[in-house]
């Protein structure tokens, strides 16, 4: 290149840093939320309470919070404001690839690589509150695949609305599901026993294929240099993960025996289960969950629509909380991710909840679930900023999210005409 | 009936008629014992008002009285329930439900919704079907719904008819207030075949129930010619008793609904089909009523005026991708708004005790409260014919009183107490012994 080039690209950077030096930071790097009811989550409601958030971040929680003049003011009129609801077991975004069901063992599937980030659910679920959901392969298969965690900021495009740092998890199904698929086809499983020894199976071979790349990998290290490499296997690679810990084990899985089982074969290649989903007879062995360590994600009042949703109850949840499980309510829905609050709220009615800890069912016990319980699920200093202004009690009927903020920006104002989303235009 | 048997027309439509409005409340067997007096609490009447610390007395299953302390006299022998700091409100009426068709939806074993081998299937009857021990039906009360429209699943044109029930009762006999009290006719779209098979589009559809109904006018008229034929004839005729026309049930079913006897369903969902669905209505003079309605939002003003009532939902529908996410939402309240009626419904039969919620949920998109619990007690009422007897707390009508603790429209509110026909029912169902089995000590 020659020095006059050279030249004009310095002094074109040079410039373009000035510009950006020039240009103040956006209003919303300082945000003040001041004159609500705080439900905080973690450390009871505050009456006029503010909450100041920079750079994404909640810095500041209480009574007595002092913000810069500079901070962008959102007076919340003496509303309700809780963090951005989480929902940890929907299939949203996915379209109708949620399923690989061409074989009951799929770990290598990416939901990311199905993930359509502009989906309008996303945008429903954010005006319904949420603000970060765990997508979830369905349960067509035994293990149908590796999660993503998402942020519902509409708009922002794919990749931002990915959950930096999430912890990877991978789904398994245990139930009708699977043996009906496979057994419909006259494959197997088509029975539980037939799930359980598939499942059984492909552990076998991550142990296997564990093995044989510690062997080589022993052997590079003692120096061997005619150590023959083994072949990666996607599949049993993802599975190896499994047995390694560095996957968050979510199991759809419904009945009280089948719960047993499940954890029984954790033991046996010692893995953890995260959370079993759905988890409708949980109230029949809570103190085995809770002895495990195992949350539930469950529907508040759903039964019936099969042969073991038959004996779900909508005390559940409170049953099993107060016998030490973690509980999460999550949606399994398009529409119920859209009033998570009221779903929670049922829990109040059905074995008497408090108010803090039907909230938590939808805040801090799913974000535990995901395995982002640091970074969102309260209204805590070093927080995330995902905030939502309601409009009447979250914990009823009437709870409508007034504004949502993640990560501190206003994502969702429902006082917006059209969408009410301040950064998205359709078309664009 | 015996098929063989011969029924002249005249003799054929007062059957029609007088089982499909026989209402019988209650048996003697089943009925309330003795007068039941709710106390001091906080009534909401619907037809005139709020009654704070009021007196309710319901006797023979029908209320008695209603008023402020005070002003009610209290029977002597009467149970009386101190009721301060509840409130008192008429049962709920849910306006589609398939509760007494389906016990696990999976299981088609369980599945008695629709008849799916044609579309035109006006002669199946809910009554014929309905399971009254149903264990989904306790549940269903367990929110203080009292009385139900239970109709064929949606995937036929003309799925057969509804039945209005009672949430109580020595069996379905009893259950089963109003029989083929109307008649689903669906224009949604889901009910195209797959192609080969007909009716593939909205215009075979449409073609189908069109013929139906012509089909229903000529077989009306050969029997009104057989009749006439028949009053002429002299005994001592030589020709020997004239033939009757042969009996066809699913046209005799639609014969009512042709003369404007009873009350179609009209059901939509967009705003095209709407307006097909009610020229064809209109078409046979069709009594209607309208239903879902859910993406019509740009005709609002056209549903005005067509003066019906409309049966809203379910609220939770999805919008459209280029709709705001509370365009169904805003629905009833964008419908109230224009003086139309409207009432509520859950379109379930598992999820019948959420009814009131949705309710409550429209209020916080612009329907008034009072429209909102109206919608899912008196207007459902005055809808199906049965205002004298149900929909409010007034003396006269049937005993159908939920005690609760709080607004009936909250998901906290807790259902206490329930009477049907005065009957104090319990609150216990499967799910409420499955809790107290597992959390016994």
């Amino acid at each position: 290149m020659s020095r006059l080039w050279s030249a004009i690209v310095l002094a074109g950077l040079a410039s373009l840093s000035a510009i950006a030096q020039q240009t103040p930071p956006p209003a919303h790097n300082e945000v003040v939320i001041k004159n609500a009811v705080l439900m905080t989550v973690t450390h009871g409601d505050i009456q006029n309470g503010s909450v100041y958030i920079r750079d994404g971040k909640i810095v500041a929680v209480g009574k007595d919070v002092q913000a810069p003049t500079t901070a962008m003011v959102i007076d919340a009129g003496g509303k309700f404001v809780t963090p951005g609801l989480i929902d940890s077991h929907s299939h949203i975004a996915l379209g109708d690839d949620v399923n690989e069901a061409t074989s009951p063992i799929t770990p290598q599937m990416m939901m990311i690589d199905a993930f359509d980030y502009q989906d309008k659910a996303v945008y429903r679920a954010l005006a319904g509150g949420v603000t970060t959901s765990l997508l979830l392969h369905g349960s067509a298969n035994m293990i149908g695949g590796q999660a993503i965690v998402i942020k519902h900021k509409y708009g922002a495009g794919r990749d931002a609305m990915l959950f930096p740092g999430a912890p990877r998890s991978i789904k398994f199904a245990s139930g009708e599901n699977p043996k009906r698929v496979y057994g419909g086809r006259g494959q197997t499983p088509s029975t539980r026993m037939g799930n359980f020894a598939i499942q059984r199976e492909a552990l076998v071979q991550a142990q296997d294929y564990m093995q044989e790349w510690d062997n080589y990998e022993a052997k590079v290290k003692l120096g061997n240099k005619d150590a023959e490499r083994p072949k990666r296997d996607l599949k049993l690679e993802a599975l190896a993960d499994v047995l390694r810990g560095k996957l968050l084990v979510q199991i759809h899985c419904y009945r009280a025996d089948e719960f047993l089982s499940e954890m029984a074969m954790a033991k046996e290649f010692g893995y953890k289960v995260r959370a079993f989903h759905h988890a409708l007879e949980a109230y029949k062995v809570p103190d085995q969950l809770a002895a495990q360590g195992v949350a539930i994600a469950t529907f508040a009042d759903w039964w019936g629509y099969k042969n073991e949703a038959w004996d779900a109850i909508p005390w559940n949840a409170v049953l099993s909380m107060r016998k030490g499980v973690r509980v999460a309510i999550k949606s399994d829905s398009e529409d119920f991710t859209r009033r998570l609050n009221q779903e929670a709220a049922k829990t109040m009615r059905y074995g008497g909840a408090t108010q803090d800890e039907a909230l938590k069912m939808i805040t801090i016990n799913p974000a535990w679930i995901i395995g982002v319980e640091d970074r969102v699920g309260s209204l805590d200093v070093g927080k995330d900023a995902d905030v939502v202004i309601w409009d009447g009690d979250p914990l009823s009927t009437y709870g409508v999210p007034n504004k949502v903020l993640i990560d501190g920006d206003v994502y969702f104002d429902r006082s917006l005409p059209g969408f009410g989303m301040p950064h998205y235009r359709e078309g664009e | 009936m015996k098929p063989a048997m011969k029924l002249d027309f005249s003799a054929l439509r007062r059957l029609l008629i007088t089982a499909g409005f026989a209402l019988c409340l209650g048996s003697l067997a089943w009925a309330q014992s003795k007068p039941v007096v709710l106390k001091g609490g906080r009534l909401l009447t619907i037809t005139h008002g709020v009654i704070e610390n009021g007196v309710l007395v319901m006797q023979e299953g029908k209320i008695a009285a209603v008023g402020a302390a005070g002003s009610v006299s209290i029977p002597k022998d009467a149970r009386v329930i101190e009721a301060k700091g509840m409130t008192i409100y008429p049962g709920l009426i849910d306006s589609e439900t398939n509760l007494g068709l389906i016990e696990i939806s999976a299981e088609s074993s369980t599945d008695d919704r629709v008849e799916p081998s044609d579309e035109i299937m006006p002669h199946m009857h809910v009554y014929d079907a309905f399971h009254a021990e149903s264990e989904l039906i306790p549940v269903a009360r367990f929110n203080g719904v009292t009385n139900a429209v239970v109709a064929p699943a949606t995937d036929d044109t003309l799925p057969g008819q509804d039945v209005f029930i009672q949430l109580d009762g020595k069996s379905a006999k009893d259950m089963m207030l109003v029989r083929d009290m109307a008649m689903p006719l669906n224009f949604t779209g889901q009910q195209r075949r797959s192609d080969p098979k007909y009716p593939s589009t909205r215009m075979g559809m449409a073609a189908q129930i069109r013929q139906a109904f012509l089909d229903a006018q000529h077989y009306a008229q050969d029997w009104d010619d057989y009749e006439k034929k028949k009053a002429a004839a002299s005994p001592d005729d030589k020709k020997g008793p004239l033939k009757a026309p042969k009996r066809d049930l699913k046209l005799e079913a639609l014969i009512p609904y042709l003369q404007g006897k009873k009350t179609i369903v009209l059901a939509a969902e967009e705003a095209s089909d709407l307006q097909a669905a009610v020229a064809l209505a209109r078409e046979f003079n069709l009594k209607f009523v309208l239903n879902h309605i859910s993406h019509t939002q740009g005709v609002l003003d056209y549903v005005a005026s067509l003066k019906v009532p409309v049966i809203v939902g379910p609220i939770y529908e999805a919008p459209k991708p280029a709709e705001r996410y509370d365009a169904v939402y805003r629905l009833p309240g964008e419908l109230s708004k224009r003086g139309i009626k409207i009432a509520f419904a859950s379109y379930s039969a598992h999820d019948v005790r959420n009814l009131p919620y949705q309710a409550g949920y429209a209020t916080a998109f612009g329907l008034p409260y009072d429209e909102a619990l109206r919608a899912i007690t008196l207007n459902p009422a005055e809808i199906w014919g049965v205002a004298d007897q149900l929909g409010s707390l007034d003396a006269g009508k049937t005993a159908n009183v939920v005690v609760a603790t709080g607004d009936p429209l909250d998901v906290k509110t807790d259902v206490k107490q329930l009477f049907i026909a005065g009957r104090e029912v319990p609150l216990t169902n499967r799910q409420t012994r499955l809790r107290d089995q597992y959390s016994a000590p």
